[in-house]
């Protein structure tokens, strides 16, 4: 298969994928449940998709086209409410978190598809320890190399959402220390990280051919990158958040994205560089490690800044932007989020912990958390 | 109890379950056979247990359920079992999905009548159809606990398959209760005396069932359930409220069962302790199942034969359609409606205590209905821990890989 074309779609469009967990009700471990969830929920008729997913413990879901913050939270409460009342029908749970805080990974079962099962074989363990569930927000493009200079301009972003979404602690019953464990499963692959630096479709395409020669790859989706463009949407997709613990928080995510997307585009503010990529992993670590209070590198100025001060910062500088787009709610709750005590859903996660010592207990209220109760 | 030692000491070779050379041979022989049957088959290891209690009852030596070191053992790991299957009964997903408690009340009443039109066809006398159509209600939440666990099942049909069996553990422990009430009190000799133990057999087996779950979670909320001395705990509240209720003659299956109830419900906290309290547990758990299955008798087997293959095969077509009718509305395709409505057929330990226990109050019906009962549990001793697993195995719930991670 060689690349497609790129449709084109309209810009600034937005798109929302999020994976969820699905809990026992009995002792709030992973367990499989997605098909009988899909049975019951493909019954409905929602404006959003879902879908099963590489392990029959979790369930994807992702919103059609979206104009903005209002219709993605609109059609992710809607299917959110939805897929809580029929898991509740099956004594099943469902939550967000970008990890499950005790599962065991070996007892984890792939999903019953070719395609699923092809990827277990071909990475073994490593598919298994990938039950990590992350949010990824697809931004509309009206080009093809559009796509490729939002794509790299946006990679200074990449450590804002990490932080801004980091939810992933606890890993297989321990506390980690990061705030987003979830990236490390993600790192291990070896097609993730950055996209090469390309920044016209048709050096993008030369890239693809050869990497196709080799045999390692056969199409895009074969690619890990923390931002890739999928031809088939016309859109690039940030893949670097983990599943917030509420779809309000998932929203205000991919509206900031969806800001930042504009300003880039309408106000060009910089050029990418590949200059660019030599903090990149520093600066993802930090995030990943310290979530808010990470330290990053501006690679142009090599000037150390907290990751805080820069998103408030940009939350400023997108503000024009929010305003067209009707994406003020979503940043509000960003805003608050960054002042607050318990800020981030992994100190909400930590605290809980705190409180409860009982892991089990904390996937409990974190189920409670996403039901909006 | 000296007597019971003496003989240990006087008869040391005599190779019955209730001496101590008889017991720790079968043990050994119980979990020989039943690691070689997980590792050569990846089968339950119960069936390598059942076999070796066959083996037993087909010698002749067989438990009567009155040896009284080795009723303690059934006695506790029946104790066990329960309270585990209580744990995994949440109330609020009956209120939730009311199909799945229609399809409880459904399963459990039609095996019930069909049971007993079955048996009246056959002129079983009335009072023995009726306790054998109401033990026939349930499912064995022992057999079922075991087979889930060593097969690691998970999933919608696993889920419902142990709501089901605690729940018509349930309806048959306390239907037979009222049953038995009901004779001692409808007979004009007896029921000025029975009035106020069937009243205190009722109201103590609840009172104290709720006492021991609250007083586990007590346990619970202060212990970290899965190390190892939070275990003995627990095992040792359920031992200790298992001799109460033993002594108070309250019912040895209602009160464990109703402490998992309570303790699963009296909050939303998950509560998570190591299948069968650990290795302790599991020891019992042998026992059990050689016992059980050793209960039978061969020369009974030819009398009984044709009645017990009816009831169970009534049984068996009874709660299957009441599953596959109430399948759509509470939310179980059709197909998985099928596995679990086979994986209802085991009959085992609670049915034999259940039987045992209305013997002790109604010893003439209790003389006919035990042998039928017993010829029942030895035509489902291994098949229905089989027929389980395949169906666990059609509805996609085991493992595929469990098999090649024991090899």
């Amino acid at each position: 298969m060689s690349l497609d074309a790129f449709a084109a779609s309209e810009a600034f469009t937005l798109g929302v994928e999020l994976e969820l967990q699905i809990v026992s009700r009995h002792d709030y471990d992973l367990t499989p449940g997605a098909a009988d969830l899909l049975r019951l929920t493909s019954r409905r008729k929602l404006a959003a998709d879902v879908k099963p997913e590489i392990t029959s413990s979790m369930i994807e879901l992702s919103t059609g086209i979206c104009r903005g913050h209002a219709d993605v939270i609109r059609e992710l409460l809607e299917v959110r409410d939805a897929l809580v009342a029929d898991a509740t029908k099956l004594n099943l749970r469902l939550c967000g978190g970008g990890t499950h805080a005790f599962q065991d990974w070996s007892h984890r079962r792939i999903f019953d598809t070719p395609r699923f099962r092809q990827v277990s074989e071909l990475y073994g363990y490593l598919s298994k320890q990938f039950t990590v569930f992350g949010q990824h927000v697809h931004i509309g493009c009206s080009s093809p190399d559009q796509a490729l200079w939002l794509l790299h301009a946006m990679s200074r972003f990449v450590p804002h959402v990490i932080a801004l979404s980091a939810s992933s602690p606890f890993v297989q019953g321990t506390d980690t220390g990061f705030q987003s464990a979830r990236l490390n499963s993600v790192f291990a692959f070896p097609l993730s990280g950055r996209a090469p630096f390309a920044l016209t479709w048709c050096e993008f395409g030369v890239y693809f051919e050869k990497m196709r020669r080799t045999g390692v790859v056969e199409s895009i989706k074969d690619f890990y990158w923390d931002i890739r463009p999928k031809p088939e949407f016309g859109t690039i997709e940030v893949r670097v958040m983990d599943t917030p613990l509420t779809v309000e928080r998932a929203a205000a995510i991919a509206a900031y994205l969806q800001c930042v997307a504009r300003w880039l585009l309408l106000e060009k503010p910089f050029q990418p560089v590949e200059d660019d990529y030599l903090a990149y992993t520093y600066n993802r670590f930090q995030a990943c490690r310290f979530g808010l209070d990470g330290i990053v590198v501006d690679p142009q100025t090599a000037e150390h800044r907290p990751l805080r001060d820069l998103i408030a910062h940009t939350l400023d500088d997108i503000q024009p932007h929010a305003v067209e787009l009707g994406a003020q709610a979503g940043l509000t709750l960003l805003r608050a989020a960054l002042s607050a005590p318990h800020g981030t859903d992994a100190a909400w996660l930590r605290s809980a912990q705190a409180h409860e010592q009982f892991l089990p207990e904390v996937v409990r209220q974190q189920c409670l958390r996403f039901e909006g109760g | 109890m000296t007597d019971t030692l003496w003989s240990l000491i006087t008869a040391p070779w005599a190779l019955q379950p209730d001496t101590l050379v008889g017991a720790a041979v079968l043990a050994l022989l119980a979990a020989l056979l039943g690691e070689m049957v997980w590792r050569r088959l990846c089968w339950p290891r119960l069936l390598g247990y059942s076999v070796v209690g066959t083996a037993v009852a087909l010698t002749g030596g067989g438990a009567s359920g009155h040896e009284p070191a080795l009723r303690l053992a059934v006695d506790g790991a029946l104790a066990l079992l329960l309270f585990e299957a209580g744990a995994r009964l949440n109330l609020r997903w009956l209120a939730r999905n009311p199909w799945l408690l229609a399809t409880s009340l459904a399963e459990a009443a039609l095996a019930a009548a069909a049971v007993w039109l079955v048996l009246r066809s056959l002129a079983v006398a009335p009072d023995v159809a009726a306790p054998l159509a109401l033990i026939a209600a349930s499912a064995s939440p022992a057999v079922l606990q075991r087979v889930v666990g060593e097969m690691r099942a998970a999933g919608q049909v696993t889920e419902r398959l142990l709501a089901l069996a605690a729940l018509n553990t349930l309806y048959a422990v306390l239907a037979l209760k009222l049953f038995s009430a009901g004779l001692l009190l409808s007979d004009p000799s007896t029921w000025l005396n029975a009035v106020s133990p069937v009243l205190f057999s009722f109201c103590g087996s609840i009172l104290l069932g709720a006492a021991l779950g609250e007083g586990l979670a007590l346990i619970a909320r202060r212990f970290d359930l899965r190390e190892d001395n939070a275990m003995v705990l627990l095992l040792a509240a359920v031992l200790l409220a298992l001799v109460i209720a033993k002594t108070l003659q309250l019912s040895a299956l209602l009160v464990p069962l109703l402490a998992g109830i309570w303790l699963r419900n009296r909050s939303e906290r998950p509560w998570v302790w190591p299948r069968h309290f650990g290795s302790a547990g599991g020891l019992l758990m042998l026992v059990l199942f050689v016992a059980v299955a050793s209960a039978w008798r061969f020369d009974s087997l030819g009398a009984t034969l044709g009645v017990a293959a009816a009831l169970v095969l009534a049984r068996t077509v009874a709660k299957a359609t009441a599953v596959l009718l109430l399948a759509r509305p509470s939310g179980l395709g059709l197909g998985q409606a099928l596995c679990l409505g086979s994986a209802l057929l085991p009959m085992s330990a609670t049915a034999w205590v259940m039987a045992l226990e209305f013997s002790l109050h109604h010893p003439a019906a209790g003389a006919q209905l035990m042998p039928v009962l017993l010829t029942c549990l030895a035509l489902l001793e291994l098949s229905a821990p089989l027929v389980v697993m395949a169906s666990l195995r059609a509805a996609g719930e085991i493992d595929v890989q469990t098999r090649s991670r024991n090899a």
